[in-house]
């Protein structure tokens, strides 16, 4: 029997056909010079048994929608025909022809696409051309998360189904894309063209998940252009004991009132003496990280590693193609419990750098992993699949590969343990507290260097009920600093907490909104300095319970102990994003529309979004998506049409400089 | 004819406001037979909670000889006093000193939008119906707010932690306004809780420092009510107020 293997992409295709045949297939050229069809036997097992197999692949997306001829001019027919005008699909001809060739003489076609939505429909693309060649041919999908032989092999004997619910997914979601984009685009360069200017020779181009993402950034930049600075008060407690010096903080923290504050300061000095109220030991410890996912990956990338999202998500995909790490577009941050994650630790002992600390996991000191919330039910987190020596690796790519194969290994290891001490003071009606930290086991820390937990100074001895008349109580004046523009690291988590793209797209329009110059980059300077006016420095140790646990919150993570290790680094050369005139004009040009929701905002696209996901989950249905999605779209379009002079307005107000009214 | 005395037992015994003669004699002489005590009680319950104390006409509803503040208690001089007596207050401002002003201008910009932030996640908030957003509904609608937070467009959510400080401006009968700050946490108090005229008893030893009346949950009972059209006129003029006390009204 013969057996048509079609994968995603040709380093897949190799990968799997050299699993497959053992090392041992003979290549065939196609007309696409990129692609190759290889030959050899494998043993499917029942019912399929011993087949004579040609694998080969596609390169992404085998088709691709578009609007008919008709419709190339970009007024008319108007714009907002595109809503519910024709679309015809092409493919990838010479593709196209060599799968349905290879299909002839095949009985069953297996799937080797990547394992999610986009593969999915990348399948049934695939499963498309081969019925072109061969109506009668049976389709299998082989599910699989990495390139490791075992998992490889064992992938191709559990074949499974097609995921019909996910194609239509996908292919609503393509439609959409096509219709709104091209509808809003052709909208905005028309109008905006006749503004002259530099608008008259741009496309300007809209995306439903662009703009959102331009939106995040409009915002901020306008939180920190709008901030007012306010003077706030607090009382500081610094008292001298057995020859050690410990400072303590104001319950109330900080006072936005002068007066309020003297009062209560004046009352503490008054009392004279302050009073132990509590004084409790008890162990703390600092949480090692949660399995890895995609967001979480380009979120330390661009922070820790300097990378933009969107170079780690090639690289992660290089590494993933070449079989070192597992699939990278996850949002899953649990490990299965059937997985051998020990045999995974294993491969990683003979490393120079943390061999040692893995050979101890092996040895006894392994740990499940914690265990998040988040399932796609596809794919593992990110791990490491083999070893790999630095030297066989670009720099980026060792980088890389050693933050997800430390990450694994930290999450294999135990928790960071230490001793905490509490002391609660009452100064008069003021309460004041401070706290020690002794760091007793690294644990996990000693291989993820990405993190640190330091000792606080160590505290003298008190006991409660003891009264001392503080060394120094000092009433501190400071002021509120603006927020800082966003990081790379902080889009993508507003991004994901506001359904905006998916993990794996993510980096995408970061990227496209670069290239269309709504955005820039500029390099922060030092600002760690300025965040400790906002009393961030205080809290030596809530580290147990910071930390990043889940999504949506690890951005703020960075860990406790302001002052640490990585405070140096993280001053130095951080990009920042700030909005292009034209980037605020378009965005503040739709939200002074005086419609329900603004394109700038994240509302739509997140309930676009939704639909999907109930698509995919068979709640609803393809047809009933589009319908829906294309009415809500196409209704804000004739809203938009009819305040066209608002964003007209904006444009000459941001991008030409001209006053509200001076035109 | 005893039924005067014994409503007005009734309400001192609810730490009410004194009410006044006629206030008592109105009520249980507008209908005969009068109502029982226990919806007696409830009338003038309400109709005390929703009024001016310093309203001073003839039909006046307050005892025109409550106490009121001692003259000097304003007295920034004055160290450390305490109340002599029980007096009776109502609510004319509050402010939140743990936030910034500017904190609370976006915040409250933000719900104008129609928006609302829980951490990252931006959340569009739905008007209800009649357009309104938290100046009427008080207990009722903070129930409801608190069982789907996605969509209720009620208090603002900073209404205070364990240690949020509140300042509240208190007016006596006779119109005399007084700082008052909470030295320890009180629930009650809180933007979005606390309604203005809401009507507050300071205790006898209550602390008054520098001019500032000192609150803790023993030296006062927050009695609740509002007075509708000057918390409508608060809420609507609040962030005007923010603003222009950060400079931020000036272009």
């Amino acid at each position: 029997m013969r057996v048509l293997c079609v994968a995603e992409k040709p380093s897949i295709s190799k990968a799997v056909a050299g699993h497959l045949s053992g090392g041992s297939f003979s290549t065939h050229n196609t007309r696409n010079k990129f692609i190759k069809n290889y030959s050899f036997d494998f043993d499917f097992g029942q019912p399929w048994g011993s087949s004579s197999v040609t694998m080969t692949c596609v390169t992404g997306h085998l088709t691709n929608v578009e609007f008919t001829n008709e419709y190339n001019n970009w007024s008319h027919p108007p714009p907002e025909s595109l809503f519910t005008a024709p679309i015809v699909k092409n493919d990838k001809k010479d593709i196209a022809k060599n799968i349905a060739d290879q299909a002839k003489y095949a009985r069953l076609l297996v799937i080797w696409t990547d394992c999610d939505r986009e593969g999915e429909h990348i399948g049934q693309e695939i499963v498309d051309a081969a019925k072109v060649g061969n109506a009668a041919i049976q389709v299998k999908r082989a599910r699989f998360s990495n390139v490791e032989r075992a998992h490889v092999l064992s992938a191709a004997r559990r074949l499974v189904e097609l995921d019909e619910k996910q194609v239509n997914a996908v292919s609503a979601r393509i439609e959409l894309d096509l219709r709104i984009g091209y509808a809003f685009t052709r909208f905005i360069t028309n109008n905006l063209k006749h503004l002259g200017g530099p608008l008259a020779d741009l496309v300007l181009s809209y995306g439903s998940c662009q703009f959102p993402t331009l939106g995040f950034v409009v915002d901020r930049y306008f939180r920190v252009k709008n901030f007012v600075p306010e003077p706030f008060w607090g009382i500081s407690l610094t008292h001298n004991k057995e020859g050690k010096q410990v400072r303590f903080s104001w319950a109330r923290n900080r006072l936005f009132d002068r007066m309020t504050t003297v009062l209560l300061y004046e009352r503490c000095l008054d009392a004279k003496k302050a009073k132990v109220t509590k004084v409790q030991e008890k162990p703390t410890r600092k949480f090692k990280p949660l399995p890895l996912t995609t967001v979480e990956l380009q979120k330390a990338a661009t922070r820790l590693l300097r990378m933009s999202g969107q170079q780690a998500m090639t690289i992660a995909e290089g590494l993933y193609n070449k079989g070192f790490i597992s699939y990278p577009r996850t949002e899953t941050d649990r490990f299965d419990k059937g997985m051998n994650l020990r045999a995974l630790v294993q491969k990683q002992t003979t490393d120079q750098r943390w061999g040692p600390f893995a050979q101890g996991l092996v040895n006894g000191g392994f740990q499940q992993p914690r265990e998040g919330k988040h399932d796609d039910k596809a794919h593992p987190p990110i791990h490491p699949i083999a070893h790999v020596a630095p030297s066989a690796l670009t720099y980026d790519e060792g980088r890389l590969y050693e933050y997800v194969t430390r990450r694994f290994l930290a999450c294999c290891s135990e928790d960071a343990k230490g001793m905490a001490t509490d002391i609660e003071l009452q100064f008069g009606d003021e309460f004041f507290s401070t706290r020690g930290v002794i760091v007793l086991e690294r644990n996990y820390l000693d291989v993820y260097v990405y993190e640190n937990w330091n000792n606080t100074t160590e505290l003298p001895k008190f006991t409660v009920g003891e009264q001392f008349e503080p060394t120094e109580a000092m009433m501190t004046e400071g002021k509120t600093s603006a927020p800082n523009y966003l990081t790379e690291a902080d889009l993508i988590a507003l991004m994901d907490a506001n359904g905006i793209g998916t993990d794996a797209t993510m980096a995408e329009h970061i990227q496209k909104i670069q290239d269309r110059e709504y955005v820039a980059t500029i390099t922060r300077g030092n600002d760690a300095a300025e965040q400790g006016g906002d009393d961030e420095e205080a809290n030596g140790a809530p580290a147990a319970r910071g930390g990043g646990r889940g999504r949506g919150r690890g951005g703020r993570g960075r860990g406790a102990g302001g002052g640490s290790a990585r405070g140096g680094g993280r001053g130095s050369g951080l990009k920042v994003f700030v909005p292009t005139q034209l980037g605020v004009a378009l965005i503040l040009g739709f939200d002074r529309m005086s419609f329900e929701m603004s394109l700038g905002k994240p509302f739509l696209r997140k309930e676009m979004e939704l639909q999907m996901k109930a698509i995919g989950e068979g709640s609803t249905t393809r047809r009933a998506v589009l319908d829906r999605s294309i009415a809500q779209y196409k209704q804000v379009f004739l809203q938009s049409q009819e305040q066209v002079g608002v964003l007209k307005q904006a444009c000459r107000e941001f991008v030409f400089g001209q006053r509200p009214g001076g035109a | 004819m005893d039924l005067v005395p014994q409503l007005r037992r009734a309400i001192l015994a609810q730490s009410l406001p004194p009410p006044s003669q006629s206030f008592l004699t109105t009520l249980t002489t507008t209908r005969s037979p009068p109502p029982p005590i226990p919806s007696l009680l409830a009338t003038a319950k309400a109709r005390l909670l929703a009024s001016d104390l310093t309203n001073t006409s003839s039909s006046a509803i307050i005892d025109p000889s409550a106490p009121v503040f001692p003259t000097n208690i304003d007295a920034a001089a004055v160290k450390e006093a305490k109340l002599a007596q029980n007096i009776h207050t109502q609510v004319i401002d509050i402010e939140n000193l743990s936030l910034s002003r500017w904190e609370q201008v976006e915040e409250l910009e933000a719900i104008e939008r129609g928006e609302r932030t829980r951490g990252r996640q931006v959340i569009r908030v739905v008007a209800p119906e009649d357009g309104e957003t938290d100046a009427d509904g008080s207990s009722a609608a903070q129930n409801q707010a608190s069982s789907r937070p996605a969509a209720a467009p009620s208090a603002p959510a900073t209404t205070g932690g364990a240690n949020a400080v509140h300042r509240l401006v208190l007016q006596d009968r006779q119109g005399k306004r007084v700082f008052a700050v909470e030295l320890k946490r009180i629930n009650g108090i809180g933007i979005g809780k606390t309604h203005i005229g809401e009507k507050i008893l300071l205790k006898t030893g209550a602390f008054v420092a520098r001019g500032t009346v000192l609150l803790t949950p023993e030296t006062c009972t927050l009695l609740g009510g509002k007075v509708d059209a000057w918390h409508e006129t608060w809420m609507e003029g609040r962030l005007a107020r923010l603003k222009e006390s950060v400079g931020a009204d000036r272009p």
